[in-house]
């Protein structure tokens, strides 16, 4: 049953789980956008070092973070290796046919490692110390001035707020719906693509329509309780803007200069 | 008569859930190196109701900000938003369900260069093979689910109804 926990989030009482959810989703979108202007061990190497720090504050073990990479893993190795083995260029450390590792090999696959490993750090740092529910208001906040130009932001963001909630309904309906044709003889993991597919109708009828039924329920209720739309609604959850939390867009202003310095 | 707005809110809610339910407890169908998920079996919504587009895509959107990286939000979220912008658009001067749900097969596998152009910059993956590769599992699993979301798509026209 861990499965139907949603998301990642650990509860925590440190300085990035107190920070603002805008202020963690705008920084780590930016943290992702300025990795791209590291080119070379010493921009790396302040990029790490920010990230340790950051990891450090949210009092989150590193476990978690390196929990979050193995599901990559693979592809991250792949990569690596198809680098270091294909790149040519400065010093030829070993040669074989087609295969020869070089310096430049050696160094692309290393910042590529390094590159994915911490873009992948940064996002389970913003998924670790921040509620799912706290994600959607952050992206309702973010998206309303998009209003202007008819964006439905406060309808986007209710969207998420209900598909949050009914996630684990739907988690535990599949479960059942999954488990009752198990009992009827249906293998969801044996036979060819089709054989799968075809096991999978017994399940995805039944849960479509248990779906559209709850849809319809909801917006009954919604109806029935006076939901009129985002004008003039007040919040059970109010995001606040702390000084904290200018300070940490403040910190990646700062690290963009560091990195603009660093950079070859 | 029931308000528009709100059921299609409602709706799109349910349906972003259901993409995270299908792609969290139903295990990923392999074969070989490829790996598909069902849930983009619920892309093909889009053929019997344009407005489904947004819960879709949040779907996508959601479970790559919970379970995945930054960086799959945004090239994930625009590439879907954009095949189905696509499909809704285009639809229109396909009559027939099956002909919606072909160009929808073909936008999404030919969109997939966002996924390829992402794989690029971050890992210096080749373009044009991951470019081929992941329009090919694409496909694959859209071709799959096609005939699937036809048979439920009289469910999901009578629920609309």
């Amino acid at each position: 049953m861990n499965k139907l926990i949603l998301g990642r989030y650990i509860p925590g009482n440190s300085i990035i789980h107190h920070m603002d959810p805008r202020a963690k989703l705008i920084s780590s979108f930016y943290f992702i956008g300025i990795i791209f202007l590291c080119n070379n061990w010493q921009s790396y190497l302040g990029m790490f070092l920010f990230t340790m720090l950051v990891i450090f504050l949210s009092k989150v073990k590193v476990g978690f973070f390196i929990k979050g990479v193995r599901p990559l893993i693979w592809l991250i190795l792949f990569t690596v290796t198809l680098q270091i083995l294909f790149t040519s260029g400065g010093t030829v450390y070993f040669h074989w046919g087609i295969i020869s590792i070089t310096e430049f090999g050696l160094t692309n696959g290393i910042f590529i490692f390094c590159r994915f490993v911490l873009i992948i750090f940064m996002s389970t740092l913003l998924t670790l110390t921040t509620p799912p529910l706290a994600l959607s208001d952050a992206i309702e906040s973010i998206l309303r001035p998009l209003a202007v130009i008819h964006f439905p932001a406060h309808e986007v963001s209710l969207m998420l707020s209900i598909a949050l909630r009914f996630v684990p309904t739907l988690m535990d309906e599949t479960e059942k719906i999954m488990n009752a044709q198990r009992a009827r003889g249906v293998d969801f993991s044996e036979g060819s693509l089709i054989q799968k597919m075809k096991a999978v109708i017994p399940l995805l009828i039944p849960l479509f329509v248990s779906s559209f039924n709850r849809a319809e329920e909801l917006a009954t209720a919604m109806e029935a309780r006076g939901y009129q739309g985002g004008v003039g609604r007040t919040k059970y959850r109010v995001l606040s803007w702390q000084f904290t939390d200018t300070l940490a867009l403040v910190c990646m202003g700062v690290l963009t200069l560091i990195l603009v310095y660093l950079r070859a | 008569m029931k308000n528009q707005t709100v059921r299609m809110i409602s709706l799109n809610g349910i349906i972003a859930a259901l993409y995270l339910a299908l792609t969290i407890v139903v295990a990923p169908f392999s074969s070989g190196a490829i790996q598909f998920r069902i849930s983009e079996s619920l892309n093909h919504l889009i053929i019997f109701d344009k407005r489904l587009k947004w819960g879709i895509t949040a779907g996508v959107i959601l479970y790559n900000l919970l379970y995945s990286n930054i960086l799959d939000v945004l090239f994930g979220g625009l590439q879907t938003f954009i095949a189905l912008s696509l499909t809704a658009y285009f639809g229109k001067y396909f009559p027939k369900i099956w002909q919606k749900m072909v160009l929808n097969i073909v936008f999404f596998s030919v969109s997939m260069c966002l996924i390829a152009w992402m794989l690029f910059i971050t890992l210096k993956l080749p373009f044009w093979g991951t470019y081929f590769t992941t329009a090919l599992s694409e496909a694959i699993i859209m071709t799959l689910s096609a005939p699937v979301m036809y048979y439920i798509g009289n469910i999901v026209k009578m629920k609309l109804n």
